[in-house]
């Protein structure tokens, strides 16, 4: 889950992170009151979950308070890269004279935490690391180690700083670290931390995402994760524990694992075009899988429906019931081709055929995608000799 | 012969009075699975399909001589319980849980790499011995009666198990399917797991299923190329899967631009591995390569 920018900014305040004074908005009648708390010039940022804001309208300055409450206006109810403002981030300006980059994430190789300092900060941290990777510097920490203090400096002294600035990055690099462990963090980032002139730093943008499945743990963190998501039928998706990408085709596809949802797709993709990505997961139940039949029947101009189960931990044969409860009820008329194989397959194939479904029981996705290939060129011709 | 599994090994089954824990329990015993203990906690002198119930994992390897351990407990309890098995001795474990807090899985890592153990996961569907014995929740019903030269590591759970059928399809059956866990961070490297079937004589051959993202694919690839005694095919999921949400600098950055299909395709086919577009092909390249 991404957090807001002014939700990590306050996390990484708690954890001593020199972070400008900052308001957060949602109206325009709170101008006033923000001014009095953060003074000006003050920077104004639309609290949209896109990278990039500053490079597609979200980001704007102001020196008076007229000034302030015009662009709060324009971009309160504006949207941003498709997403609507709702509130804004109201911080104080602070004077540039080097920008940092500071990160932590997974890296998925060492099974570790690597932490980052980049001394070329800014947006284009990216192609930095590409063209300039001398100007970053990484360290490796295999929890439960955590990040020395001394280990901070060490990589704060390699990245050429010194003296007092030194010891405020590498502060600020172990208090992003904290944050980063204590939240169950992916991702967090302060990109640019800025130094001013007399070389105090300051977290100027704040970056956390944080994991899912540890969301539980973490009472201080906001508990809507599904109302963030931006697609109304991945939200939905979410909602009843599954995941659902929508995609830009008109097969419809159900599958019980990631993994066999993607071999779906590529084998679906020779052919046909695929119209979402939904996989179920090891929760099967004859109610989800009735809820899932729904949820991708629910986009528009489909021409089949593509089941790909396996029964392991999952009761396809009560699966089965709920798929066929929403076809009927739907009176769904595409053809709907299901693989289902493995714990159960006799009573899962009974169940499905009664309605209509056509069974595959070869164990290769290229027969079901034959199948249904079968089935549209079947169903393309009776068209064809109708309207002719 | 096999890899870490066989119709001897002692299990425990961790969970095993839960609901998925007790059918599950079920369909291993059915499979040949020697299975000695369960443990749940509070639930100890219970009896769940015969087997006996305890209390703590270091009861039931006094009593029974557990060398094994498939969970179906809890995402919240596995890192405690997971500890808990490595301090009672057991070196080979399967996670089955999804939804593991990565913190954790690092965690875990760290410790099963220190004392040298095997965990599968977390997020796997375990491992199976074709004809021998299973932990976790591959069905059998995919697989003939006698395992045969293919080794299969699979990062996904059910692919693993159409791969698994399309082997045996083929006349090739599998000697054992290995699913390496689903998640970003897994426990044991794919990389560890393929040096396990080069020393597996039954084993003439290795298929690897894996996927995009993560950069395990890579890591093994790097260590084909320094020299593998046996012919290795590989399917990678997700050609036609969209590019994911950006995961933000740091993680690009720490990819460095690995972890696409394209690039675990690249890495491995120069490492000399044969490529299935799609899995049907794997029976098809098995035979060429074997011929």
């Amino acid at each position: 889950m991404r957090l807001h920018e002014f939700e990590a900014a306050r996390l990484f305040q708690a954890a001593g992170i020199p972070v400008p004074p900052f308001a957060v908005i949602r109206s325009a009648d709170e101008v006033p009151d923000a001014i009095a708390r953060v003074g000006l010039p003050a920077v104004i940022k639309a609290q949209v979950l896109v990278g990039s804001r500053g490079k597609h309208g979200g980001v704007a300055f102001a020196e008076t308070p007229e000034e302030l409450g015009a662009k709060v206006r324009g971009l309160l109810g504006s949207s941003v890269r498709g997403l609507p403002v709702e509130s804004l981030m109201i911080a104080k300006r602070i004077s540039i004279a080097r920008e940092l980059y500071l990160g932590a994430t997974i890296d998925p190789a060492a099974g570790a935490i690597t932490v980052l300092l980049g001394t070329a900060g800014g947006v284009e941290v990216e192609a930095t690391a590409k063209d300039r990777p001398g100007a970053l510097f990484r360290r490796s920490v295999c929890p439960p180690a955590e990040l020395r203090g001394h280990q901070a400096r060490a990589l704060a002294r390699e990245a050429g700083l010194r003296g007092e600035l030194m010891v405020r990055v590498a502060d600020a690099l172990t208090g992003l670290y904290r944050v980063f462990r204590r939240t169950d963090g992916l991702i967090a980032e302060i990109n640019p931390l800025v130094v001013s002139p007399e070389e105090a730093v300051w977290a100027v943008d704040a970056v956390l995402d944080v994991d899912d499945a540890a969301l539980y743990r973490h009472p201080e963190l906001p508990a809507d994760p599904i109302a963030r998501l931006e697609h109304p039928l991945e939200r939905a998706g979410k909602k009843i524990g599954v995941s659902y990408v929508e995609l830009d085709g008109d097969i419809a596809i159900i599958s019980s694992g990631a993994g066999l949802g993607m071999a779906t797709m590529d084998v679906v993709g020779q052919r046909l075009r695929p119209a979402n990505f939904l996989e179920t997961g090891g929760g099967i139940t004859e109610e989800l899988m009735y809820k899932v039949t729904d949820l991708v029947l629910q986009k528009p101009g489909l021409r089949g429906l593509l089941i790909n189960l396996y029964g392991g931990i999952n009761p396809i044969h009560e699966g089965a019931k709920g798929i066929v409860r929403a076809l009927t009820e739907k009176q769904v008329a595409i053809p709907v081709v299901a693989k289902a194989l493995g714990n159960r397959q006799e009573e899962t194939w009974a169940t499905l055929a009664e309605a209509g479904v056509i069974i595959v029981t070869d164990i290769t996705t290229e027969a079901a995608a034959d199948a249904l290939c079968a089935a549209l060129g079947a169903k393309d011709k009776d068209t064809v000799t109708r309207e002719t | 012969m096999s890899i870490l599994l066989d119709r001897s090994t002692r299990v425990l089954v961790q969970g095993i009075t839960g609901r998925i824990g007790r059918a599950q329990a079920k369909w291993m015993l059915e499979y040949g699975t020697r299975i000695v203990a369960g443990v749940t906690p509070g639930k100890g002198g219970e009896r769940v399909e015969g087997v006996p119930v305890f209390d703590s994992v270091v009861d039931a390897v006094r009593e029974t001589g557990a060398e094994a351990s498939v969970f179906f407990v809890p995402a919240r309890s596995v890192k405690d319980t997971v500890f808990e098995t490595l301090e009672a001795g057991i070196r080979l474990i399967v996670v089955v849980t999804e939804h593991v807090p990565v913190h954790d899985t690092m965690e875990m890592r760290a410790e099963a790499r220190r004392l040298g153990a095997v965990l599968l996961g977390p997020t796997t569907p375990g491992i199976l011995t074709v004809g021998e014995a299973k932990m976790g929740i591959i069905p059998g019903n995919l697989f003939p009666k006698v395992g045969g030269p293919v080794g299969v590591i699979s990062r996904s759970g059910t692919l693993a198990y159409e791969v698994g059928g399309i082997l045996a399809k083929a006349a090739l059956p599998p000697s054992t399917v290995v699913g390496m866990g689903a998640d970003p961070v897994v426990l044991t490297d794919l990389a560890d797991l393929l040096r396990l079937f080069a020393a597996d004589p039954q084993t003439k051959l290795v298929t690897i299923v894996g996927e995009v993202g993560g950069l395990q694919e890579e890591m093994a690839a790097e260590s084909i190329a320094a020299g593998y005694p046996k012919p290795v095919i590989a399917y990678i999921a997700g050609r036609h899967t969209p590019e994911g949400k950006r995961m933000g600098h740091a993680g690009a950055i720490v990819q460095r631009g690995m972890g696409s299909v394209a690039s675990k395709v690249a890495a491995l086919e120069k490492a000399g591995v044969a490529i299935a577009r799609i899995p049907a092909e794997i029976g098809f390249l098995a035979h060429t390569l074997l011929g």
